[in-house]
């Protein structure tokens, strides 16, 4: 028996204003009822509000096929029923064959009810529904509480308490239950979400007879969502579950739903008109016996009662397009609490049922026509991302404007596919080879990359001091070594990150901007490229053609992790915890080995180090590699099929591979490792003792052991494993070594030194300079009389020449000796000339 | 089956109609229920095909333009060939209903139900989809589908019709005297040779509410967009900027354009379609078959004719003096000019797009440009099916919109210039740049023709997100001195030693070489071993001697290896070709000394 507890007084009119078509809400209404009502209309008028339709068609008879006799019904619960309908979301309540006028009332004599063209009951469904609102137990709380209420017995007394006007039912709750309902409710939403209203009703007036707001069912989470472009004509009239972005939103229209009428002549007030079929009659006469004047009422808008509605345009999000396609839209038609909801650019995930509807037919139309408009009838949205800037995972948020990355809701599936990836002993150089997999060699260069992109744990101690977890990385080499395709590559793959040039940006382009709104002459704070890639990587390519004013805001960037701002009025520090990974191209146009990377790259030293690894990417003439980039690119030009890349993890599971680690596994060091990196830290610092020599040189800061500590998490990362282990040690300080190796080998000497990063010069130099400068000043002693004539700078270095025995000494070399020896005031320097004081 | 008791091309829906009685078995005992079809063929597709392949109806068939727009009739079949400009989703319709007699109907292929549907529950609905196209952007004039159609077609045509309808008595034709009606009309039309001045279109609008005359004024005479309805199709058949040949039933809904309700609720609910692109705007067509269009299918008349080595050196050879003439006595840039003429992009692994050669002329100033680019324009428009010409200058930049975008208030993609079907030519005419600052809108059209030039992809801007489209678009740039905005694969500095004018090729010959550069862009190639090691030792040898070169030249050089031996007609590598290829560079690098 269907829903007869519920109001007799069921309006079957629609309660839009305007009957013809435009107003969706009403129009939850079958299609075809639609056109029926059009020819109809077209005829006689009249009869339309007063012939019911025939009995059986009451229900939907196929899911394909829309059926008219639901038209009759769907008209909202009045506000008037003793129970109070009108909140009701037209999917919810309307259609459901209420014991109405028209015929619905000879229902109550036929017991077993069906839905029309199906063997389902009503009643069962609705004793389903009771079971399953009254016995359902969430399968977490069960063990401690099995007597207690029910989960959504629970949440409906809540629902009383702060008066609100829906409930939210998870339909995996209603699976788990009852996977019967569950199919009856996909398939035949409108009747079952309806005596689910009824159901809820009747529990909610039982609990509180006098609760007068009406109480409907929300369904959300399905077991299956559905991608706009599977829309068929099959799922018309199914519940159905989709995800996309909110593109455009129509402004919020009014919708009447009862109205009243005064008489202009007595001023008498009609009771409530209620919308049918959307129109509102106008009595044509004054109802009040006595004065029964013609054509006097007139519409009282401020006792009229509107519902809120609004249209929606929902559109598929990038990666559900197909190549050489565009997005799909669709219309989504919100009412009452749901109107907005959504935001245009909102992703968000609704569930509601698909509904068609045939188009308007003109009242001249001669012929039928026969195309449908399609919607969703909105149930429940849920938003699914965060905006950008607040959002606290990095990677549930897209990164830049090029490319959003869905925030990856890992199924269980995917992750044990992730899991089981990353058991694979192989899975570090995997996944190097899968980084990039177009640009071979620089086989370290990648790993390093793999590192960052991973990231090691940034730490924050009670005391307040941080430590970054980002690791940065420079890339120096010379042009064509493909630099920029790494950089374009992980700005790709990175969960979020900004790509920018050196060349163009502008310290404010980078870290933040105030700027005065011209309106309301408020100051507002617009982000640069630093703190928009938060959490992420920004790339700057070009990193040596920055102005040195851009650059230098990056010291605080890279150890602090913030960009502080003080511009009148505003002092802010903004976060920007970002990972920087820099290409530049050395000085000249290729790398000189024979000069120090500070002075191929003309970057600050103080910046350099901040750096966790750098790496030289040179150019070797190596015949070995040539022969493999023609081979290469001859099997590009000539194989017309694609290059089989063996073995090689796809971007899409990288890119997940990498969220899922960043998001879940967060590495300790062990004990063994924490000692190795001790051992391995000393030893590096001793290194510069060579035996025998007294050359003192410093191969390692406490930066690097930063770094490697944070190299070392990230590689534990890339193992799913929670521990940092011995390899992973073993594994960072190789990388550092090969990095080192290349950026810091002291060219004159081959041994590593690190002070060549930090002050730019190495100590062979500053000794074969010390050399230099003693000798000059031996010479000076020996030749130059005091107050005596001036010799001439060559012949000093002809005489240099002589005396020393190997090692060639240049001109300039011998100059900056004698100016330093002249600011020790030993010596004075005119012109060419040095004149002994 | 003797001849077929319909007529496939004044009378589609018939035909339709009948194979579709036939499919659900009318008349028969058992009748099949249509919902069993879902939308999908029944058999008219067999139809449609034996008649325009077999039969050879397809030259029959009408081109829809706007001049056979105006004879074309309600309902009849037309070809209509255009680019898939935008996808405006799916469409739901009343595929198969059951009518007063409650016999079967079915609604495919037409906008109305032409009988009144008796239960709606006795209803199918199916699914279509909905492109917009537009004619072939940049479309020369010698590739557009010549339209010798006799006007007078239509009415023996309709004699023939009426004929069929008394033996059919074919409800679908609507009102037969309406036509008679509504032919004088089209007829002085015609003889006033001005059918689109004030008088008519009042003449016309009465004529097209009584008949399904397609009597529609169009405001761009040039540009006739089309909304084509695709059904049994797979989506990945049609993509976007797809060329494609469609044949199908054209419809008028001309009374839809009633319908202007500025109500925002119906704006938005009812398909954006109908509100922007009113009927009689843009005609409908039901496609039935669908063809995509190569550059081949431009070619008008020509018979495929066998690519013979010997034949298309002798082609190649008479091009090249033709661009040679063409390029002031430039024989080094005419060799580069018909490579870059004859490059595609073949294959794309991962960002690089393989096969593609943009040619930057330099050492071009304003006024040589205005000689040698006018001439160069002419020539392309005679020998290319699709070109285009940008003027790089300051405004141009700062206005323009290169990429497509899309427009949520209208629901559309808002074409961009660089919205181009595969294989076209793009001329860039930098030499107009002036020194200036570009606002926000020059720089994103700066990234956009870097984009195009590097990877052959244009960023489609859907506002909240943007999506990588793949092109194929031959990019030529002339400039003052190398340029840095349209970084070009191939620079040749521009040495023309003659100025007088070429030649006007005969007709012949541009048809031959139309062929030639169609046909050759298309040929395989390939590499033996031996080659192949010959090549790499080269590169090698290449790159030990001068570190300079990268991947880049390296790719170059073996696209130009490529092009020139398939210039040749051959499909395999040769020691020769590459022998040309470095020579050819060779004398590049001289001049860019």
């Amino acid at each position: 028996m269907a829903s007869d507890s519920s109001p007799a007084n069921f309006n079957n009119g629609p309660s839009s204003p305007d009957d013809s078509f435009s107003s969706p809400i009403p129009n939850t209404s079958s299609p075809a009822h639609r056109r029926r009502r059009g020819r109809r209309q077209a005829s006689t008028p009249s009869t339309a509000a007063a012939t019911p339709p025939p009995n059986p068609s009451r229900f939907a008879n196929s899911a394909s096929t829309p059926t008219p006799s639901r038209s009759t019904k769907r008209g909202r619960r009045p506000a008037t029923s003793p129970t109070p309908a009108a909140a009701a979301t037209p999917s919810s309540t309307d259609d459901f064959p209420p014991p109405s006028s028209d015929g619905g009332d000879d229902m109550e004599e036929a017991t077993p009810t069906f839905v029309w063209g199906t063997n389902i009951s009503v009643q069962d469904v609705k004793n389903a529904i009771q079971m399953f609102i009254k016995h359902f137990r969430d399968p977490q709380e069960l063990s401690n509480d099995i007597y207690g209420e029910g989960k959504y017995t629970r949440m409906i007394h809540r629902v009383l308490e702060v008066e609100g006007e829906w409930i939210d039912v998870d339909a995996h709750d209603v699976f788990n239950y009852d996977s019967d309902l569950y199919n009856k409710m996909m398939r035949y939403p409108l009747e079952v979400l309806a005596i689910f209203d009824i159901v809820l009703m009747d529990i909610v007036s039982l609990i509180n007879p006098l609760f007068d707001k009406h109480v409907q069912v929300r369904i959300h989470n399905l077991k299956s969502s559905t991608s706009m472009r599977n829309l068929n004509p099959s799922d018309i009239e199914k519940m159905v579950s989709l995800k996309g972005m909110v593109i455009r939103c129509s402004s919020i229209i009014p919708e009447i739903r009862e109205a009243v009428f005064r008489c202009i002549v007595c001023g008498y007030h009609s009771d409530p008109i209620v919308v049918d079929r959307g129109r509102i009659t106008e009595p044509t006469s004054c109802l009040k016996q006595e004065c029964m004047a013609k054509n006097s009422m007139t519409l009282v808008h401020n006792r009229c009662r509107f519902a809120d509605k609004q249209i929606v345009r929902l559109q598929e999000t990038p990666d559900e397009i197909p190549e050489g396609g565009t997005p799909h839209t669709v219309s989504l038609l919100m009412h009452d609490k749901l109107v907005d909801a959504g935001k245009p650019g909102d992703r968000v995930e609704v569930t509601g049922i698909y509904r068609a509807m045939s188009v308007r037919v003109g009242p001249t139309q001669r012929t039928v026509k026969s195309l449908f408009k399609t919607y969703i009838d909105c149930l429940h949205i849920k938003k699914n991302d965060k905006s950008r800037m607040t959002a606290e995972d990095p990677m549930e948020v897209d990164k830049g404007s090029q490319r959003v990355d869905d925030d990856v809701q890992f199924d269980e599936e995917k992750v044990e596919e992730l899991k089981e990836l990353s058991k694979q002993p192989d899975v570090y150089e995997k996944l190097t080879r899968s980084l990039a997999p177009n640009i071979w060699e620089l086989d370290d260069v990648k790993k390093g990359l793999l590192c960052q992109l991973f990231g090691g744990n940034a730490l924050v101690l009670p005391s307040g001091a941080s430590f970054r977890g980002d690791i940065n990385i420079l890339l120096v080499g010379d042009p064509g070594t493909s630099k920029s395709q790494l950089l374009q590559y992980i700005h790709k793959l990175a969960p979020r990150g900004i790509y920018t040039s050196g060349r163009g940006s502008s310290a404010v382009g980078l870290t933040a901007y105030v700027a005065k709104d011209p309106e309301t002459g408020e100051t507002v704070l617009e982000s640069g490229a630093l703190v928009l890639s938060d959490r992420g990587i920004c790339c700057i390519d070009e990193f040596d053609k920055m102005s040195d004013n851009a650059r230098s805001m990056l010291h605080e960037v890279m150890e602090q992790q913030t960009v502080s701002i003080a511009k009148a009025g505003i002092i802010a520090s903004l976060n920007a915890r970002t990972s920087v990974l820099a290409c530049a191209n050395p000085s000249g146009s290729r790398y000189n080995p024979r000069l120090s990377v500070i002075d191929n790259i003309h970057l600050p030293p103080t910046l350099l180090s901040r750096f966790d690894l750098i790496y030289l990417i040179l150019d070797k003439a190596d015949e070995q590699t040539d022969r493999r980039l023609a081979k290469h690119i001859v099997s590009l030009h000539f194989e017309d099929t694609e290059i089989a890349e063996h073995d090689v993890i796809d971007l899409a599971t990288l890119t997940a591979y990498v969220s899922y680690a960043r998001k879940n596994i967060h590495p300790k060091l062990s004990d063994e490792a924490a000692e190795e990196l001790t051992r391995g830290y000393v030893e590096m610092r001793k290194r510069g003792n060579f035996p025998g020599s007294s050359k003192k040189v410093i191969t390692a800061t406490p930066r690097q052991i930063e770094s490697l500590i944070r190299l070392s998490e990230a590689l534990a990362r890339i193992r799913f494993s929670e521990w940092v282990e011995m390899r992973d040690v073993t594994e960072a300080f190789r990388l550092l070594e090969v990095a080192m190796q290349q950026s810091a080998t002291d060219h004159s000497t081959g041994t590593i030194d690190m002070d060549l990063i930090t002050t730019g010069v190495s100590a062979s130099e500053r000794m074969r300079r010390e050399s230099v400068l003693s000798a000059a000043r031996n010479i000076i002693m020996d030749k130059l009389q005091l107050g005596g004539p001036s010799v001439r700078l060559l012949e000093l270095l002809e005489e240099l020449k002589k005396q020393s025995s190997g090692g060639e000494i240049h001109l300039h070399d011998l100059r900056t000796a004698v100016a330093t020896l002249a600011s020790e005031g030993f010596v004075v320097l005119h012109g060419d000339s040095v004149k002994r004081i | 089956m003797g001849g077929p008791p319909y007529d496939c091309m004044a009378n589609p829906l018939g035909a339709v109609r009948l194979t579709f009685e036939k499919a659900i078995g009318l008349g028969s005992e058992t009748v099949t229920h249509p919902s069993a079809f879902e939308g999908k063929d029944w058999g008219a597709l067999e139809l449609f095909r034996h008649f325009l392949f077999q039969e050879s109806g397809l030259s029959k068939v009408p081109i829809l333009n706007p001049k056979t727009l105006r004879w074309v009739q309600h309902n009849s079949l037309v070809r209509y060939r255009g680019m898939i400009q935008d996808m405006l989703g799916n469409e739901f319709y009343v595929g198969a209903y059951r009518d007063d007699g409650s016999s079967w109907r079915t609604n495919k292929f037409t906008d109305f139900s032409q009988y009144p549907m008796q239960s709606p529950s006795d209803t199918c609905i199916w699914e279509r989809r909905l492109l917009y196209c537009v004619p072939v952007p940049g479309q020369s004039s010698w590739a557009e589908p010549s339209c010798d159609m006799d006007p007078n077609w239509s009415p023996q045509r309709r004699e023939k019709r009426r004929r069929m309808d008394g033996e059919d008595s074919d409800p679908m034709d609507l009102v037969p005297e309406d036509e008679v009606k509504s032919s004088p009309i089209t007829k002085k039309m015609r003889e006033d040779g001005l059918p689109s001045t004030s008088p008519e279109p009042m003449d016309l609008k009465t004529a097209s509410s009584s008949s399904g005359m397609s009597t529609v004024q169009f405001v761009d005479k040039d540009n006739l967009p089309c909304l084509v309805k695709i059904y049994d199709s797979p989506e990945s058949d049609l993509k976007l900027n797809d060329v494609f040949e469609f044949i199908g039933v054209l419809t008028f809904d001309s009374e839809l354009a009633v319908e202007k309700d500025d109500n925002e609720l119906s704006n938005s609910f009812y398909d954006d379609a109908l509100v922007h692109m009113p009927p009689n705007k843009v005609p409908r067509l039901h496609c039935i078959v669908h063809r995509k269009l190569a550059v081949h299918d431009f070619l008008p008349g020509s018979p495929i004719m066998e690519p013979k080595p010997h034949l298309v050196k002798e082609i190649r050879e008479a091009l090249f003096r033709h661009l040679t003439a063409v390029l002031g006595n430039d024989g080094v840039a005419a060799h580069f000019m018909l490579l870059h003429l004859l490059s595609k992009v073949h294959t794309r692994v991962d960002d690089v797009a393989i096969g593609k050669l943009s040619l930057n002329l330099i050492g071009l100033s304003k006024e040589s440009v205005s000689v040698f680019g006018t001439r160069l324009t002419q020539t392309f428009k005679s020998l290319l099916p699709c070109t285009k010409c940008l003027p790089l200058t300051l405004e141009y930049l700062n206005t323009a919109s290169l990429a497509p975008k899309k427009d949520y208030q209208t629901n559309r993609l808002i074409p961009g210039v660089l919205q181009l079907p595969e294989g076209s030519h793009l001329m860039v005419d930098e030499t107009q740049l002036e020194s200036g600052s570009l606002n926000s809108i020059g720089i994103e059209n700066t990234k956009i023709l870097k984009n195009l030039i590097e990877f052959q992809k244009v960023e489609y801007d859907f506002q909240f997100y943007k999506v990588e489209m793949a092109a194929d678009i031959q990019l030529l740039i002339f400039s003052d001195g190398k340029s840095n905005i349209v970084p070009a694969d191939v620079i040749v500095p521009f040495q023309p030693s003659a100025l007088e004018s070429s030649e006007i090729p005969v007709a012949e010959a541009l048809e031959a070489w139309r062929w030639y550069l169609a046909t050759v862009k298309s040929l395989p190639h390939s590499i033996g071993s031996e080659m192949q090691k010959v090549v790499e030792d080269d590169l090698v040898a290449a790159r030990q001697a001068d570190r300079s070169l990268g991947s880049q030249d390296f790719s170059r050089w073996l696209t130009m290896a490529r092009l020139i031996s398939s210039s040749l007609g051959e499909t395999c590598l040769s020691l020769e070709h590459w022998q040309m290829v470095k020579e050819l560079e060779r004398l590049r690098n001289e001049r860019l000394k």
